[in-house]
């Protein structure tokens, strides 16, 4: 009896000074409720961290533009409407004089968070300090001198860029006051509806409304983002009401918000789930290999199914919603028996009765490398396995974070499947230069073609625009011809949030974001 | 104590031990039907583990799938069961390099002593404090991912643990008498550890061995979850979790059935492990004293 | 017993020479490197000649062996370097995280003691009865799921179904650092809970026990007086253990909880080939496992001055 008494004693004893402890520091960190009546919005988003390329909101380093753009701190000189097309933002027009020559016209009633007004020297200032230090921005723009007068910014280009409106539009395009600079955390000082008081990389973001916003009174007082890199957790943050909003959740968690306390914002975005063939392997050097490929990959059964409709099946390099995009080109669709016969005429047999073919000896061993940080990567690979597997191939899949460095080598691998947002800024030449010709740095499958290089060689030297969709159109069809690129799916990009959050709206390029119509309600 | 609570005493033994002979039996059988269907999994398996069909993804166990099936309309007892054989396998052979590995080397090291020793502890030292993460990544960028680079990673971060074990326990046994007596009679250094010494050190290390293959699995599916585990489509229980864990509260059969395997084999090798240790050592405590008084 | 200690401190300098030496050599068997990684997160298709100028700028494109002993040289005068990614001094980087680390060590090893203790003693006494099979049957769920798995659940039970505890962590409090270490001191405490059980049936199977009761000494007494001493080195030996690698943080309880640790900088630091910071966590692992071991060594014997420390010749 007494044995009994005392363990139950010491058992009760430790788990009570257990749950006190907890409990006291409960009431300790207890925030304190909102008495003020200020209105804040905490905003959970899981690529807001320095392995993104966004270590802190700096536009000018690394792809930190993101989340200058995204939380509303900066803006750029142009945007894009819903339809992808170019619109004035703090510039109010432009002109082209001639092929080296932009005049610019600024709004005149622009005011820095930082209180300095926003002229053309202080976006001179800006840009300057953009190509000294961006690579990207300054392979992009060209620019060889700015000259600034009153509100009148006037860019002279090295070489013709089609382009540069589209390019200014980019994320890394914000403009920032350079006499407030970058504070070591990282914080600038930009246009938007709110400023940054304070940042943590991969941590998060304190941002309070900018008082002299130019575009009206931002609606909240305070906007917390919360980077929370791991999916799950983002989930179970909005269901616990830690965060308002949730960016980049799981597919699979979606069911869970499909009533009337949340609601979803959606939008299409060139975000592009795609494979590179390498044009090195024995395997997909083969053209009727790569045409198997592609007649090979089920694209509705992927987004229906394991996406639960979360995309749209791609048949080029754009999705729908822009011009040259969706329809405007044709390739491959799903139809096995046709990529069996294929096979079957490039002499791709199965003669040992294995289930997978073979052709003088090689095996039909498609090494299929791909990266996990994406979710719909590895359920790509893992879908395509199957039905690839059933017309013959051996697909082998390589799914690790380290894909960078084996891409480089292309005797490691035979198909790269990745994501990219194929058209950034709306124009369709990036996607060219930057993956599928000679001179492209990542053209890592080394296709080659003559045509396409004819063509890329014309858009170059483009300004027309209508022209320029044309060639897009063309490009697209030439790459598709020859199944140098197999295009599964463009993302649908998803925002979940609380029922209560108002003023927020998916847009096709995916950064703007936090507005000044963003609100939260009761 | 007189005579009467020493046969008390005597009879209780008896039937602790015949209990242990037992349970003995008991886990072991069961231990050797889980491997049997670990190795005949192909054959058990009611479908094709790896078989697609989108049209019945994400079922609820009924019964024509009772554990349910998986985004890919696979169905989960086969991916359950066959995820079995390479859980299984994998953590069974990882322990198995350790403990062997780890044990000669602890041999040689306690038996021979010197500059051996020195060498070889240092290098356990710089293993055990090398951390395994930074280890199993590296590696992972070298072989590429994979089940079987896990496996190298693990073990070349885990087998100090036995050479530890095996070391401090030769040096106990290494000056008893019979040693002793074994060496002036002329039995080669070989001889005497591998006759002699190893027989006794066995036992700590079998139970070791048993009770690290639930650690080695948890550690596999750490990777897993850091993405250096198994690679599509095969099928491994920690992968299998730490792929399902977004469906926890949406399709939570998907992640669950997995997890009841790893528990299922956990419990049993534990308990395996226990048993074992009490058949070894029965009444640990008394045994040990007498001989070393 | 000086002369012990700064024998024990000594073996640090083959250790950690050692230890960088192999991560060192292991990180360049890996290949990339930080240009690589970061030219690739950032989308930046960089020309040859930019990523050359920026491997030079690192000193990447130095001999394998002049790159290490350019960092021991820094490291042996004080130097940890700058990292290749943030540019920030890797010292300071790394201890702001250590706090954070610091705490979920000190709480999930103080919540495991505080359940296994109990429940070990609890099952030892209770032996073969249903208290100890309960107990023994939630250790072994305990040790056989998974820690994500476990952060999930707990994060489901405890901030969802009852909101008792943040999600993600606000910063380093309690409240927060509630469920991780709780998700950590669950796998723990399966351990502890068995090896306790197996300490204090193994003392109350001697014969000074058995004695004791005899002579009518309460149960209760002989349990604290004695037994619960001699656990004390069990659970020492198992806290050595543990400590080493929580200090070394917890990759995946930090990133699945935001906690801003070491282990989440450790595996950002090798994703990116970070390589002054994965050097600096390498050393901070080597300096962590040479100071526990010592520590430990120096605490059996406070606890039992019969045990002679490994220098001392009897």
């Amino acid at each position: 009896m007494r044995k009994k008494t005392w363990t139950t004693f010491l058992a009760a004893g430790l788990l009570i000074s257990l749950l006190s402890g907890c409990s006291g520091g409960t009431l300790a960190q207890e925030p304190s409720p909102e008495t003020s009546g200020e209105k804040s919005l905490v905003w959970g988003d899981t690529t807001f961290n320095a392995e993104n390329g966004e270590p802190d909101i700096n536009p000018h380093r690394d792809n930190s533009g993101w989340a200058c753009i995204r939380y509303g701190v900066g803006e750029t000189l142009f945007r894009f409407s819903d339809s992808m097309e170019i619109e004035p933002w703090l510039a109010k027009s432009y002109e082209n004089t001639d092929e080296l020559t932009w005049v610019i016209q600024l709004r005149e009633d622009v005011d820095f968070a930082s209180g300095r007004h926003m002229d053309a020297q202080s976006v001179k200032e800006c840009l300057e300090d953009l190509i000294s230090v961006h690579v990207r921005a300054a392979e992009d723009l060209q620019i060889r001198e700015i000259t600034a007068e009153g509100y009148t910014l006037t860019i002279h280009t090295a070489e013709p860029v089609p382009a540069l409106i589209h390019y200014l539009a980019d994320p890394y395009g914000c403009v920032i006051d350079m006499e407030a600079g970058v504070t070591e955390e990282g914080i600038v000082s930009g246009t938007g509806p709110y400023q940054a008081v304070s940042l943590v990389t991969d941590s998060g973001l304190e941002l309070v409304k900018n008082e002299n916003y130019w575009g009206g009174e931002p609606k909240l007082d305070k906007v917390t983002v919360r980077t929370i890199t791991d999916g799950d957790t983002l989930t179970m943050a909005l269901q616990s009401g830690e965060i308002d909003v949730a960016y980049g959740m799981p597919y699979a968690s979606y069911p869970l918000f499909e009533n009337e306390q949340y609601s979803f914002t959606s939008c299409a975005t060139s975000r592009a789930f795609f494979g590179t063939m390498n044009f090195e392997s024995p395997v997909t050097g083969d053209p009727a290999v790569r045409k198997a490929i592609a007649l090979g990959i089920d694209k509705e059964g992927f987004v229906e199914t394991l996406l639960g409709g979360n995309g749209y099946p791609a048949e080029g390099v754009f999705p729908e919603n822009f011009i040259f995009g969706g329809d405007a080109v044709s390739t491959e669709t799903y139809d096995p028996e046709e990529a069996e016969k294929v096979l079957e005429e490039a002499g791709w047999i199965d003669t040992d009765g294995d289930g997978i073919r073979e052709k003088e000896g090689t095996l039909l061993t498609l090494r299929w490398l791909t990266y996990p940080s994406r979710q719909e990567l590895p359920l790509l690979a893992e879908y395509a396995q199957s039905t690839l597997g059933e017309i013959g191939f051996q697909v082998e899949i390589n799914s690790t974070a380290d894909h960078n460095s084996i891409r480089t080598d292309p005797s490691a691998w035979d198909i790269y499947v990745s994501a990219m947002v194929t058209a950034p800024t709306g124009d369709p030449e990036y996607f060219f230069t930057y993956r599928c010709l000679d001179s492209s740095a990542n053209n890592d499958g080394h296709y080659h073609s003559d045509e396409l290089e004819n063509l890329a060689e014309e858009m170059s030297r483009t300004f027309d625009s209508a022209r320029r969709q044309e060639l897009a159109v063309e490009m697209q069809q030439v790459i598709l011809k020859d199944n140098a690129f197999v295009f599964a799916s463009h993302l649908r990009m998803s925002m979940v949030a609380d029922a209560s959050v108002t003023g927020l709206t998916a847009h096709p390029c995916d950064y703007y974001e936090i507005t000044a119509d963003l609100d939260i309600g009761g | 104590m007189n005579s009467h609570t020493e046969k008390i005493g005597a009879r209780r033994q008896r039937i602790r031990a015949d209990h242990t002979r037992i349970r003995l039996i008991l886990f072991l059988s069961l231990v050797i039907a889980l491997l049997l269907a670990a190795v005949f999994a192909e054959w058990i398996c009611p479908y094709d583990p790896n078989g697609q069909d989108l049209s019945i993804a994400l079922q609820p166990p009924s019964p024509d799938h009772p554990f349910g099936t998986d985004r890919y309309g696979r169905d989960m007892l086969s991916r359950v069961i066959v995820g079995g054989q390479t859980s299984i396998f994998s953590a069974l052979i990882l322990v198995g390099i350790i403990a062997v590995g780890g044990t000669l080397l602890g041999l040689l090291c306690g038996y021979f002593g010197g500059a051996l020793d020195a060498v070889i502890m240092r290098v356990s030292d710089i293993c055990l404090a090398f951390p395994g993460l930074v280890f199993a990544m590296a590696v992972a960028a070298v072989l590429q991912g994979g089940i079987q680079n896990a496996v190298i990673a693990l073990a070349a971060v885990s087998w100090p643990k036995y050479a530890r074990l095996a070391r401090s326990q030769t040096l106990t046994v290494k000056n008893l008498t019979y040693i002793q007596a074994a060496k002036l009679s002329g039995t080669s250094s070989l001889g005497i550890l591998f006759r002699h010494i190893l027989p006794n050190i066995a036992g700590p290390v079998l139970v070791t061995a048993m009770l690290d293959i639930g650690t080695m699995m948890m550690e596999i599916a750490a990777l897993s979850f850091l993405g250096l585990g198994a690679q599509p489509p095969t099928a491994e229980w920690g992968s299998m979790m730490s792929s399902g864990r977004s469906m926890l509260q949406t399709y939570p059969w998907v992640v669950l059935t997995p997890g009841l395997g790893i528990f299922a084999s956990v419990v049993l090798f534990n308990l395996l492990g226990d048993t074992v240790r009490d058949y070894l050592d029965p009444r640990n405590g008394q045994r040990k004293r007498r001989r070393t008084k | 017993m000086k002369k012990y200690v700064i024998r024990r401190l000594l073996l640090l300098i083959p250790i950690l020479l050692g230890i960088t030496f192999l991560s060192f050599a292991l990180m360049r068997i890996a290949g990339s490197d930080a240009v690589l990684q970061q030219s690739e997160v950032s989308g930046v298709a960089l020309s040859p000649e930019v990523i050359a100028a920026r491997r030079a700028e690192l000193g990447l494109d130095q001999p394998f062996l002049a790159q290490y002993f350019r960092w021991l040289g820094g490291f042996l005068t004080g130097d940890l370097g700058t990292s290749y990614i943030s540019g920030s001094d890797v010292f300071s980087v790394f201890v702001s995280k250590l706090p954070a680390t610091l705490l979920l060590t000190v709480l999930s090893m103080g919540l495991t003691v505080v359940i296994s203790l109990p429940l070990g003693i609890l099952a030892a006494v209770r032996q073969n009865r249903f208290t100890d099979y309960l107990i023994r049957v939630c250790s072994f769920i305990g040790s056989s799921l998974p820690n994500f798995f476990v952060a999930l659940v707990l994060m489901y039970l405890l901030a969802i179904y009852i909101p008792v505890f943040p999600v993600i962590s606000e910063g380093l409090s309690l409240r927060s650092a509630a469920l991780p270490a709780l998700t950590l001191a669950i796998a723990m405490s399966a351990k502890y809970m068995r090896q306790i059980r197996a300490a204090v049936l193994e003392e109350l199977g001697k014969d000074y026990v058995t004695g004791a009761r005899a002579r009518g000494v309460p149960f209760s007494v002989i349990l604290r007086k004695y037994v619960l001493r001699s656990c004390l080195s069990a659970i020492l030996t198992l806290m050595a253990l543990s400590l080493g690698s929580l200090l070394g943080g917890t990759a995946i309880v930090e990133s699945i909880f935001m906690w801003d640790g070491v282990g989440k900088l450790a595996v950002d630091a090798i994703n990116m080939r970070d390589y002054p910071v994965i050097q600096a966590y390498v050393v901070w692992m080597a300096v962590i496992y040479v100071a526990v071991n010592l520590i430990t060594d120096l605490c059996y014997r406070a606890l039992d001055p019969r045990v002679r420390l490994g220098g001392e010749k009897a």
